[in-house]
C-alpha cells in the first residue's frame, strides 16, 4: 500500500493533522489500534477548557464525533482496529491487523501516538481494584461499568478531580485524595471547590503504606504525617501523571531529550515539529504532555508543515496559518502552565544537542 | 579509586568479565576492569546464551569449545546459579540429503570425544514431539544447554568484585601510552597504570586494537531474536536456531547481517526468523511474540577466537571471539594462567593474533 501521508494514531493531534493535510489535498492513511476514532477524548465526559478559537466549547467525546466528522467529506484511508508493529528495512512501516502484516510506504510520516499513564506503586499495588484513574474513566464513560463502590483516588491533578467527580456521578463513594506533596497539583479552582464542597478529603503530604485483600483491594493503610488511617476499600485510581508514547519513535532511531515538564523523555523536534528523521514528524502529546486544546494546535501545526514538505502549499500560505497557530498555542499552553510552554520552547532549542541519540549503537 | 593496576582489562562483557573473575580467584594483585558503557549493554547482554559445541567446525574448535562448556557445572559451583541448563542440543533436518554430512560429522568428532548422535525421524520426534513431523532427522548431542547471560555476566562481576577487582563504567578508552613496563591508560575518566593490559572490547575490538597500533580483524555481524509470550515448558532441548528460557518465553534467531554496530531490528528479518521458527516447531504460529531485539555479534574475520599475547609488545593480551557465552569459562582459565604463569594448559597457539599477520 502506498499513501502520501501516513498519521499514527487517531486521537485529537492525529485527527487535527489529517483534517489540514486532507483539506489540501494530500492522499492521507490513518492507523489507530483502536477500533473508534478520538482516542482518550472518548471517555472524558467532562467539558475540555481552552480549546482552540475555531471550536465551541464541549465536551471531550463531543470533541472526538466533531473532528472525525470534519474528515467525513475527504477521501481518507482508515486503519482502525490496526497496529504499527516494526519498520521494514526500505521505510515501509509494518502493519498488523492482527492476523497479517503488510507493508505502508509513506512519503511523510506523522506520530501522533499520545500519552501513556504512569503507575503509582505501592506494596500490594497488583490486587485488582487498583487502576489508573484513566481505567476508570474508561469503564464508567465508555463500557458503562462500575468499577468498586469504595474508592480513594492517589493524586490531585486536574484529570484526578475529574475521574473522582465523574465517579462520584455514577454512584462510586470517593473517601479521598492521597497526594504525596504538600499542595494540590490541579490548578482549577473551580473543580478544587467543587470536590471541597462535595466533602471528600485531601490528604497532603501522604501515600499509600500498603493494600490489603484476598484477591482484591479489601483496605488500604495511608500514611499522613505521622498518623496511619486505615480504609475500607474495593477501587484504588492512581495518577501517576502520563508520558509520551515512544517505541515507535524509538524504533525509528530518532533523538530524544529529558524535560519534566514535558512528561519525561520526548523525542527531539524543531519549530516544524519535524523530528531529526526528515520523513519523521510528530504531534499531541508525543511531543509533550499538555491540554486537548494544545494538542489540537500541535497536529494542525504538524499538518501544516507536511503541507509545506511536500508542496501542496506555498511557503507563504504556510507562514501565515503557523504564525496564527504559534500565537494560539503559546496563549492556550501559557494559560494552563507556563512551565510546560516554557519547556517546550527550551526542548525545541534542544533540537540541535539531544541527549539521546545514536540508541541503537551498540 | 586507584590509579595503579597489575593489570586492567578493557571490556567488561562476558569475556572481560570471566578474565576478571579467574585472575581474582589466583591472585591478589589489583585488577581494573574499564567498560565504556555497562556490562551486558551490548553483545553480552543480547544473546540467546546458547552453550553450544556439537556442530561447530572444524573439530579442533569444537574439541576447544568442548572443553569450555565442561566447565560450566563446575562453574555455577563457584560463582552461583546462572541458570545452565545442559538441556542437550538438537539440530533438526529436513532434507535426507543432508543425512550424510550429519553421519559424517558425527564420525569426525567421535575421534575427539565429542559424542553426536544422528536421530532417525522417529528418534528425534520423540525426544522433542513438538518439531515439524516432516523432520526428516537430526544431529543431537548431550553436551550442548543454555545459560542466562544477565545471571553469567552479573555473577563473574560480583565474583570478581568480592574478591578485590574494581570496575569503571560509563567509562571509555581514549588514548593508550606504552612506557617501559608499564602501560598508561587514558580514560573519559582520568589516567590509570598497568602493568598488564588485556584487550576485551568484543564487537569494539578493532578499535580497540588502533589505540595501540594493532591490527585486531573483528567485524560486527548482527543478529535479530523474537521473544515470545511466556508458554507452558514445551521444548525439551537447545534447537539450532530457538530455545525456551526458564521462564516460558521462547528465544528465536539465527539471522546475520552486516550492519555495522546499527541495533535496530527490521520486520523483514523478524518475519523471515518467524517463518523459520513455525517451519522448525508449528505450533509456535499460535504464539504471540512479544519482543524483537538486535544484538552484534564480534566475528573474527576468519571465525576463529583471537587469544593470548600480541607479539612485539611485552604484557599485551587481546581475547576477542565470537561466542563469548561458550567460551568464557575457558578463556577465563586460560588467559590467567597464560598471565601468571606464561603457558596454558591446553594449547592456544592456533588462536594467536599473528595467524592474521602476513
Amino acid at each position: 500500500m502506498e499513501t502520501d501521508i501516513l498519521i499514527i494514531g487517531a486521537g485529537p493531534a492525529g485527527l487535527a493533522a489529517a483534517f489540514e493535510m486532507a483539506s489540501k489535498g494530500l492522499d492521507v492513511t490513518i492507523v489507530d489500534e483502536s477500533i473508534t476514532m478520538g482516542g482518550q477524548l472518548n471517555q472524558q465526559t467532562q467539558v475540555i477548557p481552552s480549546l482552540p478559537s475555531s471550536f465551541q466549547s464541549m465536551r471531550g467525546f463531543e470533541l472526538a464525533a466533531h473532528l472525525t466528522k470534519q474528515l467525513e467529506e475527504y477521501d481518507i484511508r482508515y486503519l482502525l482496529g490496526h497496529r504499527v508493529i516494526g519498520f521494514y528495512k526500505d521505510g515501509s512501516v509494518g502493519i498488523t491487523d492482527e492476523q497479517d502484516v503488510f507493508a505502508v510506504k509513506a512519503k511523510k510520516i506523522i506520530v501522533a501516538t499520545g500519552a501513556a499513564e504512569n503507575a503509582v506503586a505501592f506494596p500490594k499495588w497488583t490486587l485488582p481494584g487498583v487502576m489508573t484513574i484513566g481505567a476508570a474513566q474508561t469503564m464508567i464513560n465508555r463500557d458503562f461499568v462500575q468499577p468498586g463502590k469504595e474508592a480513594v483516588i492517589v493524586g490531585s491533578s486536574d484529570f484526578a478531580l475529574d475521574a473522582a467527580l465523574q465517579l462520584s456521578e455514577v454512584g462510586v463513594h470517593v473517601k479521598g485524595f492521597i497526594e504525596k506533596n504538600a499542595g494540590i497539583l490541579s490548578r482549577d479552582l473551580e473543580k478544587i471547590e467543587q470536590v471541597k464542597k462535595m466533602g471528600i478529603p485531601i490528604y497532603l503530604d501522604s501515600f499509600i503504606k500498603e493494600a490489603r485483600g484476598m484477591g482484591a483491594v479489601e483496605e488500604i493503610e495511608i500514611e499522613i504525617g505521622t498518623r496511619v488511617l486505615t480504609e475500607k476499600v474495593d477501587l484504588v485510581c492512581v495518577d501517576g501523571g502520563r508520558s509520551p508514547i515512544l517505541d515507535i519513535f524509538y524504533q525509528l532511531g530518532c533523538s530524544f531529550g529529558y524535560q519534566k515538564e514535558l512528561g519525561g523523555w520526548v523525542p527531539q523536534y524543531n519549530h516544524q515539529f519535524q523530528t531529526d528523521r526528515q520523513d519523521i514528524f510528530l504531534a499531541g502529546n508525543a511531543a509533550g504532555i499538555s491540554t486537548q486544546g494544545v494538542l489540537l494546535v500541535t497536529g494542525m501545526l504538524a499538518g501544516i508543515n507536511v503541507c509545506e514538505a511536500v508542496g501542496a502549499i506555498t511557503k507563504t500560505i504556510a507562514d501565515e496559518e503557523k504564525d496564527f497557530l504559534w500565537k494560539e498555542l503559546e496563549i492556550l499552553e501559557t494559560k494552563y502552565n507556563p512551565n510546560i510552554w516554557e519547556a517546550r520552547n527550551r526542548h525545541m532549542e534542544n533540537f540541535a544537542h539531544p541527549v539521546i541519540k545514536e540508541q541503537f549503537l551498540s | 579509586m586507584d590509579r595503579s593496576y597489575e593489570t586492567i582489562i578493557i571490556g567488561g562483557g562476558v569475556v572481560g568479565s570471566s578474565i576478571a573473575y579467574h585472575l581474582s580467584e589466583q591472585t591478589k594483585e589489583a585488577v581494573l576492569v574499564l567498560d565504556q558503557k555497562f556490562p551486558l549493554s551490548g553483545t553480552s547482554g543480547s544473546t540467546q546464551a546458547w552453550v553450544w559445541v556439537h556442530n561447530k567446525t572444524p573439530s579442533w574448535y569444537a574439541e576447544f569449545s568442548m572443553y569450555s562448556a565442561e566447565l560450566y557445572s563446575y562453574l555455577s559451583k563457584k560463582i552461583g546459579d546462572v541458570e545452565f541448563k545442559r538441556t542437550g542440543g538438537l539440530s533438526p533436518f529436513f532434507n535426507e540429503a543432508d543425512r550424510e554430512k550429519a553421519v559424517r560429522l558425527a564420525e569426525a568428532y567421535e575421534q575427539i570425544g565429542i559424542k553426536i548422535k544422528v536421530l532417525s525421524r522417529e528418534e528425534a520426534l520423540e525426544k522433542e514431539p513438538f518439531l515439524n513431523p516432516d523432520v526428516v532427522g537430526a544431529t543431537y548431542s548431550a553436551i550442548d544447554g543454555n545459560v542466562n547471560p544477565f545471571r553469567l555476566v552479573d555473577r563473574y562481576m560480583r565474583a570478581a568484585k568480592k574478591n578485590g577487582v574494581q570496575y569503571s563504567t560509563y567509562n571509555k578508552v581514549t588514548e593508550i601510552q606504552k612506557m617501559p613496563g608499564k602501560f598508561i591508560v587514558v580514560s573519559e575518566k582520568g589516567e590509570f597504570s598497568c602493568k598488564n593490559l588485556i584487550l576485551a572490547g568484543g564487537t569494539w575490538s578493532r578499535e580497540l586494537g588502533k589505540l595501540v597500533d594493532v591490527n585486531i580483524p573483528i567485524n560486527q555481524l548482527r543478529g535479530q531474536i523474537l521473544v515470545t509470550e511466556p508458554l507452558k515448558p514445551f521444548l525439551n532441548y537447545t534447537i539450532s536456531g530457538l530455545r525456551q528460557a526458564f521462564n516460558g518465553e521462547v528465544l528465536i534467531g539465527y539471522s546475520m547481517e552486516q550492519e555495522g554496530f546499527n541495533r535496530a531490528t527490521t520486520l523483514d528479518v523478524i518475519q523471515e526468523t518467524a517463518n523459520m521458527a513455525v517451519h522448525y516447531v508449528p505450533s509456535l504460529k499460535k504464539a504471540k511474540v512479544v519482543r524483537a531485539f538486535s544484538g552484534i555479534r564480534a566475528m573474527p574475520e576468519d571465525g576463529f577466537p583471537i587469544l593470548g599475547k600480541i607479539p612485539g609488545v611485552e604484557n599485551l593480551y587481546v581475547a576477542a571471539t565470537h561466542s563469548g557465552v561458550t567460551l568464557s569459562p575457558l578463556i577465563g582459565t586460560l588467559m590467567t594462567e597464560l598471565i601468571l604463569e606464561g603457558e596454558t594448559s591446553i594449547p592456544i597457539d592456533r588462536y594467536s593474533i599473528s595467524r592474521f599477520a602476513k
